[in-house]
């Protein structure tokens, strides 16, 4: 006598519907860090990100007691951003490059020790 | 002339229009010359895109810098290698590479099966032509490679990052695993369409399914040995939108090839194919948008390149039409067979399927999750490696399990008994291994125990099958152990295949958690003749030295190396900066140990004035299984793919015997 | 160059409308110019003829799976009857749609 309903859509369907809940609760709770502009910036405390091109002439190095200062304009819009970076510089960092940084705003200033930088034709990113 | 590989792609546009047009009227009509008529389209396309592919190839070697494409990717001084390559490199470019492939094994595949699936090939053709028609719309109004303009004295030459062998092989191959993927897509909704199908195209489309899958896990790892190398640093894989672009289609291509066999072997999961196969086509579609757009990264914008918006509309229409479709027969579709054992062969490949299934959504939230938060909260926010190694470690444990659980136990219905009797060696072995890593100090990483366990289990498994296996064959046909075993795996192709694709994926789970969860790393400025430890090694920087190459300026810092007292020899780490491109690219320095297969990672970040070196020192244990899974999945993928000929003999009767009955 | 690209490219289309239209130049009216479908009774066939296939494979991977050890005798017997069951109903229900003169196997050409 064949089954009236498989189990193995039951399966599914409870699988389905777990995974999702895990990760929903997942991605709500521990969450991620927020991907601001430089105009965004200015209200977020606790660890951010924050996206924009690098203008004018960074100074300092790095791996240097004073870091890489550098700073960074909205893509599409006129706020700035001052950048203080320590750690390993990706390939493509330079004026004009688009960049991704992560850290922390105190005193004015963004604190970073992630520096990613967009590569500028359409391949992959770099990573620090 | 631009003006002929313009020309080629108009006629090539026209041919995969008509194709698609003429063919759905004629699969839907019935009408053979027609068919005929949209099937030679389709042939002739490929002749007309290659046509206009060597026009780009011949511009590119003869450095013809009125192609905008060629100006805009090249120079002069660049080696004839990646001046081939930059083929592929820009958007234009790889737009057409895909349309080549795409008519190439389209027409291929098609012209190969023609006789053999005469129901499914009339409404393939057609579905064939649209999806092409995609492409050449695009490379013909929105993104054309022959644009011209006047011709500048010098080309802008390949960013330096890209020049290396990688460059050469790693994209190609990926297209092959992408574009591959279009092929049991559109086959499985010409069978659908067409009604009437019977199995036998998943029979005949079986190894260009794996063929393509196997090119995309090759080409990801490809990838992530290219990210490792040039990148550099230090790990290998980092969950990036771009990266995960390719693992999706990928993830859900495997659970297809899985269940795929449930289908034939019990007639069942039709709906569910249907679906996964159309899954993995979208999200392979989906995969190149993320790359081409720009859409998804920290900066985020659609103005990156409208072709976005493109693909967007694209896959809108290719998920809403195979959804579509799929309801439309699903009738057709309701398997007749049930399960009928949660413990059977059957129910483990569904729990396969579910956690690939699973995994690939949760990488494919974890993708969307910027796009998605910023719509409803007004921040986006994006998750990162710990989401990521989260689900990777939830779903792929119970998945390196199941690789070995499933073999053991029968179809329909096993009863526990009979699959706790086979798994206890294996089980014990696995024990074993974790007491010993427990008592060598692995307890470092929880998850990376349990994974070694399990990967201990699923080796003993494997090795279990083979050596049954031999025995079994040995009693049969008598003869030596040696040829025992090959004539086991020649007439057993695909299942023993299959585990050595298997081992090769716990190989690399031993790689993975090798240097996610047991590596060191140490960083710091180092003065001349200043050492640091990393692990068991000692590094001394014994000074920096400079050397002009054709293209660029190199600064390396050499450093010695020890082990324990014994010499290891000096490795070099440094900076090119390359003159025309005012570019700097970091060299790192990779000193592999092939027999404790791990690797010391060494990146010289920063050269003071004053001499000293800023630099960071990674041990990266158990990195280079990695890579041999890479080659052993290839191998294993290969025993699969191999011609049997007795199982075309088979098919050439079954063929027969319907072809009489038509005659009749 | 510019001339020559406009011919060879006219010539492409040419070519192209010609392979397109071969078909409907072979054959200017063809009687039959169905495609060649399937009957319910060709489809009913060759169902049967896949259900008779995979009960025949499933035989054999019974068989192998107990001869390397994964199934104990007594399931072996157990599943063996019913599968060998299976397999003659389907091979018996196929008796009545045999054609009168099966087509010779050497024309095919059967490639996956």
């Amino acid at each position: 006598m064949a089954r009236r309903r498989s189990p193995a859509r039951l399966v599914i369907a409870l699988s389905v519907a777990a995974a999702l809940a895990i990760f929903l609760v997942y991605t709500a709770l521990a969450g991620g860090t927020p991907s601001l502009r430089p105009s965004q910036v200015a209200g977020h405390d606790g660890r951010v990100s924050v996206a924009g091109r690098v203008v004018g002439q960074p100074s300092g190095t790095a791996r240097g007691p004073e870091g890489l200062r550098f700073t960074i304009k909205d893509v599409q819009g006129t706020a700035t951003l001052p950048v203080v970076y320590r750690g390993s510089v990706p390939d493509l960092f330079k004026t004009g490059r688009d960049v991704s940084v992560e850290g922390s705003l105190q005193n004015g200033v963004f604190v970073a020790d992630k520096l990613v930088t967009k590569c500028p034709s359409k391949y992959t990113n770099k990573q620090s | 002339m631009p003006g002929l590989g313009s020309a080629a792609l108009v006629v090539a546009f026209g041919l995969v229009a008509y194709a698609a047009v003429a063919g759905g009227y004629a699969a839907y009509r019935g009408r053979r010359r027609l068919l005929e008529s949209a099937t030679n389209a389709l042939f002739a396309s490929f002749a007309s895109v290659l046509l206009a592919a060597l026009v780009l190839l011949a511009a590119l070697a003869r450095h013809d810098f009125s192609f905008s494409y060629v100006a805009s990717h090249t120079s002069r001084e660049l080696p004839l290698g990646y001046t081939l390559a930059s083929f592929w490199s820009g958007q234009e470019g790889s737009l057409l590479l895909w349309l080549l492939v795409l008519t190439g094994i389209g027409s291929a595949a098609v012209a190969l099966n023609r006789r053999l699936i005469r129901t499914v090939i009339p409404w393939t053709v057609p579905i064939l032509g649209a999806i092409a028609s995609f492409f050449a719309l695009l490379l013909v109004f929105v993104a054309s490679p022959f644009a011209t303009q006047v011709a500048p004295a010098d080309g802008a030459g390949m960013n330096p990052s890209l020049q290396n062998p990688y460059m050469l092989a790693h994209p190609p191959l990926l297209y092959l695993g992408y574009v591959g993927l279009t092929i049991p897509f559109a086959f499985a909704m010409g069978a659908l369409a067409s009604g009437r199908a019977d199995e036998r195209w998943i029979i005949a489309t079986r190894r260009w399914t794996l063929a393509s899958w196997t090119f995309l896990g090759f080409a990801i790892l490809l990838g992530a040995k290219w990210a490792y190398e040039e990148v550099g640093w230090g790990g290998w894989y980092a969950w990036d939108p771009v990266e995960n672009a390719a693992l999706m289609p990928w993830l859900v291509a495997t659970a297809y090839l899985h269940s795929v066999m449930v289908q034939e072997k019990k007639n069942m999961l039709r709906v569910w194919n249907a679906v996964l196969v159309a899954g993995a086509f979208c999200l392979s579609l989906f995969g190149t948008f993320l790359t081409r757009s720009g859409v998804i990264s920290s900066i985020h914008s659609f103005t990156q390149s409208s072709i976005g918006a493109w693909f967007l509309g694209f896959i809108a229409v290719v998920a809403a039409a195979s959804t579509a479709l799929i309801i439309y027969r699903l009738p057709l579709l309701r398997s007749r067979t049930r399960l009928e054992s949660l413990v059977s062969r059957e129910a483990a490949f569904l729990y396969n399927n579910l956690f690939l299934v699973a995994f690939a959504l949760t990488v494919l939230w974890g993708v969307i999750y910027p796009l998605v938060s910023e719509a409803v909260r007004g921040v986006a926010v994006t998750v990162g490696a710990p989401y990521y190694d989260f689900f990777a470690v939830a779903f792929g444990l119970p998945l390196v399990l199941l690789m070995g659980i499933g073999p053991l136990v029968a179809w329909r219905r096993a009863s526990l008994r009979a699959v706790g009797r086979s798994l206890l060696w294996p089980a014990g072995a696995a024990l074993a291994v974790g007491i010993l890593l427990l008592l060598a100090g692995a307890r470092s990483s929880p998850a990376g125990l349990v994974g070694y366990t399990f990967a201990a289990f699923v080796l003993a498994a494997i090795a279990l099958e083979f050596v049954r296996g031999t025995r079994a064959r040995h009693a049969l046909g008598g003869g030596s152990w040696p040829a025992a075993f090959t004539s086991l795996v020649g007439r057993n192709r695909r299942r023993y295949g299959g585990y050595v694709v298997h081992a090769a994926i716990v190989l690399l789970l031993v790689g993975a958690v090798g240097i996610g969860g047991f590596g060191t790393t140490q960083e710091g400025k180092l003065t001349q003749g200043q050492s640091v430890q990393v692990g068991d090694y000692t590094l001394t920087y014994l000074g920096s030295e400079q050397r002009r190459a054709a293209n660029s300026q190199e600064l390396r810092a050499r450093l010695a190396v020890s082990r324990g007292g014994e010499d290891l020899g000096t490795v070099l780490a440094g900076k090119n900066r390359y003159f025309a491109e005012q570019q700097t690219s970091s060299e790192v320095a990779i000193r592999s140990d092939w027999l404790r297969a791990e690797d010391l990672f060494v990146i010289a970040d920063q050269f003071n004035p004053d001499g000293s070196v800023f630099v960071k020192v990674i041990v990266n244990p158990l990195v280079n299984l990695i890579w041999l899974a890479g080659l052993l999945f290839v191998a294993g993928a290969l025993i699969t793919l191999w011609p049997d000929a007795r199982e075309q003999r088979r098919l050439a009767r079954r063929f027969a015997e319907e072809g009489a009955l038509a005659r009749a | 160059m510019d001339v020559l690209a406009v011919a060879l490219g006219a010539l492409l289309a040419v070519a192209a409308v010609a392979f397109v239209a071969r078909p409907f130049l072979a054959e200017p009216d063809a009687e039959d110019d169905r495609l060649a479908g399937r009957t319910p009774a060709e489809q009913e066939r060759l169902e049967l003829l896949e259900r008779r296939d995979r009960a025949l494979g499933a035989l054999k991977e019974l068989e192998f799976d107990h001869r390397t050890g994964k199934i104990a005798d007594a399931d072996y017997e157990a599943s063996v009857g019913p599968l060998r069951r299976e397999a003659a109903e389907a091979m018996r229900a196929l008796e009545p749609l045999a054609p009168p003169a099966p087509a010779p196997v050497e024309k095919v050409d059967a490639r996956a």
